[in-house]
């Protein structure tokens, strides 16, 4: 087993928050896993990202990515990072070319070399008839995955998405995954992933940890998980740790 | 590579921005227009040949075709005549058709003779020893020439106007009394053969503008609105900067380029240096205007000076400061709408402080002092210096400087904030 992201006693308060938003968590990703972060809305998921993404900085603890910091190697580990933000991070007035062509070379790319991969992805995830029409055109399916190319042109080691199919059809939804699977079967890339889709993430991770308040409430490998809490499904799993109390009041 | 990618994307977003690309080019170019228009009779008044000047001509003599003349020949009035009562002269003044309004009565001219002969022959028998005849007894009524000023003169507007009548009068009255003069001592000397006493002024002053370098451009509507407007219109450029700012922190996109290595620092120099070219490209297209537009238009043409070099290097500077503040307001605000309030609100209290809608020059004393901590002022007094006083680098080096101080202070102001936020 070989470990690319190891987390240890990680914590962050923030400036006059009544609790830390993130409380002394734990956990590795393996090499090559798809690890689903999982938990209640103001658990702690993208605090915990923002930290992994070198964005800011925590109060306690460590997390290394392939053995090096973001304090003392912040530009490999960077590098190492590809990020898929719940939001359509792109300028809607610059065409699906235009946004990837622009992302790419803000990671050091190519342009040759970028040409080549970004024609192949939005061929791969079929938007090549639409590579030079605006992306205020496209529809959200379309922005999705336009948004999901943007993340991995630099063939990241490790690959963020928060949610990165909220609010998408089924195809584009089955797309997504179809590609994300393939991914990291074919190339061997590992992925963090976040959602509220339960049934996509039992499907789709290999590797979950539920967060809730803060702390880190259970973690292991997907199937385990349900068996060792004597569920049907993930979906079971989360309701029976998290509670059916709303969150976000 | 990256910065240059950085540049070009920022080049198309904001070429395809319609709205961005009215308020920061054809704002400007309106304003320029419709203020220089709106102010360029107020400027004139203050400078040049434009007082509107009625005369009441009752006397048809030679007073009042001297005072025409001279009035004329001073080139600071246009002449009307008109054959009206005094009541009606008074109104048309009142109501704004004329600045000042002089009624001279009938006879005035023959009175004035009869006067200046009457002086002459007093004086001439004080030395012979004749007596006074009655005729030649002064008659203690003074002439009167009756003037009217509409209310909005100022004072000392008027003081000067009514000194350079009385200067004008009283070379008539000289005159006058010359030519009596001349009359009489050719009754007494009836042989000889005198040549006219000569009244022209024995004591004249010179007058030029004190600026630098022997320049003696006046300032116009021209001068100051060209390069204040185009001052606002590059400050103003901090409500699309900072919008642009704000749209990617709210999509996600500055998310993502704060994960990447090193990139957003290339991002936001990328956008710096597109929007400091917009600046120019601003200064440039106002230029033009001055230049060529507002002659066409019926107004001064531009005067841009020998130094357009340095001219353009205060522009950069001035847009310097306008991508700081732009970066200082995208930074602290936290929705687009607060942005462009704050950044619009600021800028006209800015722009209202630093002589861009009303000049210093005509500000009360404190408001002249006040005016010095905007950065529109120090962008517009380098450019007044450039344009009206032939300055060089040397003289409007502090102004520079200022601008490129307020330009770090911004921009550390607003990286200092970004840490203070994800410190946090």
């Amino acid at each position: 087993m070989e470990i690319l992201v190891d987390i240890k006693n990680l914590s962050k308060k923030y400036k006059d928050a009544p609790r830390p938003a993130v409380n002394d968590i734990s956990f590795i990703i393996e090499k090559g896993s798809v690890f689903g972060l999982l938990g209640p809305n103001g658990a702690g998921k993208t605090t915990l990202i923002s930290m992994l993404c070198g964005l800011f900085s925590q109060n306690e603890g460590t997390i290394s990515i392939n053995g090096k910091t973001h304090q003392s190697n912040s530009k490999e580990c960077k590098q190492m990072i590809g990020v898929v933000p719940q939001e359509i991070a792109l300028y809607p007035k610059l065409t699906a070319w235009e946004n990837l062509m622009f992302l790419g070379h803000m990671y050091g790319i190519k342009t040759s070399e970028l040409k080549e991969r970004v024609t192949k992805n939005l061929s791969i995830l079929g938007l090549h008839e639409n590579t030079h029409q605006k992306i205020i055109t496209y529809s959200g399916g379309m922005k999705r995955r336009v948004n999901l190319i943007a993340g991995l042109l630099h063939n990241p080691q490790l690959l963020i998405l928060d949610e990165p199919t909220v609010g998408v059809d089924v195809q584009s939804k089955q797309a997504i995954i179809e590609y994300l699977k393939n991914l990291n079967t074919e190339l061997g890339m590992t992925i963090l992933y976040t959602s509220h889709h339960l049934e996509e993430a039992e499907d789709f991770c290999s590797h979950i940890a539920i967060i809730d308040d803060g702390k880190l409430i259970t973690q292991g490998k997907t199937k385990q998980l349900i068996s060792e809490n004597d569920c049907k499904s993930i979906e079971e799993v989360y309701l029976k740790i998290t509670g059916s109390k709303f969150r976000d009041k | 590579m990256k910065l240059l990618y950085s540049i070009y994307k920022e080049y198309k977003v904001l070429t395809r921005d319609r709205a961005g690309l009215a308020i920061t080019f054809i704002m400007p170019t309106v304003l320029i227009l419709i203020i220089t228009l709106i102010q360029d009779t107020t400027f004139r008044s203050v400078s040049e040949a434009s007082v509107p000047l009625l005369i009441v001509d009752r006397d048809n003599d030679s007073l009042a075709s001297s005072l025409e003349k001279s009035l004329a020949g001073s080139k600071f009035f246009v002449i009307t005549k008109k054959n009206i009562t005094n009541e009606q002269a008074k109104n048309e003044v009142a109501h704004g058709s004329y600045l000042i309004g002089i009624v001279i009565p009938e006879n005035t001219s023959k009175n004035l003779r009869k006067k200046s002969t009457q002086r002459i022959s007093k004086l001439l028998n004080s030395f012979t020893g004749d007596t006074i005849t009655k005729d030649e007894r002064i008659d203690t009524n003074r002439l009167q020439l009756q003037l009217f000023f509409d209310p909005i003169t100022k004072l000392s507007f008027k003081t000067t106007i009514s000194n350079s009548i009385s200067s004008i009068i009283s070379q008539i009255e000289m005159q006058s009394m010359a030519t009596s003069l001349n009359q009489k001592m050719q009754e007494n000397f009836p042989y000889a053969s005198p040549q006219k006493v000569e009244t022209a002024p024995l004591v004249t002053t010179t007058e030029e503008y004190a600026s630098y370098n022997n320049s003696t451009i006046i300032p116009n509507s021209v001068q100051h609105n060209v390069p204040a407007w185009t001052l606002f219109a590059m400050f103003f450029i901090c409500i699309p900067l900072a919008g642009n700012i704000i749209k990617e922190r709210e999509d996600g996109s500055a998310f993502r380029l704060l994960t990447m290595p090193g990139s957003y620092m290339i991002v936001i120099l990328g956008k710096m240096l597109t929007y400091i070219s917009v600046s120019l490209i601003q200064f440039g297209l106002m230029l033009c205007v001055g230049l060529y537009i507002l002659p066409l238009m019926g107004l001064p043409q531009l005067n841009v000076g020998d130094n357009v070099l340095l001219l353009f290097l205060v522009a950069f500077s001035a847009g310097l400061a306008a991508t700081g503040f732009g970066l200082l307001v995208g930074t602290i605000s936290n929705s687009h709408d607060q942005a462009s309030l704050f950044g619009a609100v600021f800028v006209i209290i800015l722009a209202a402080i630093g002589g861009i809608w009303v000049p210093t020059f005509v500000m009360p004393e404190i408001m002249k002092q006040i005016s010095v901590i905007s950065p529109l002022n120090w962008g517009l007094e380098a450019f007044y210096g450039i344009f009206l006083r032939n300055f060089g680098l040397k003289e409007i080096y502090p102004e520079l400087i200022r601008l490129w101080l307020f330009f770090l202070a911004t921009l550390s102001t607003s990286f200092l904030y970004q840490k203070y936020v994800r410190m946090r």
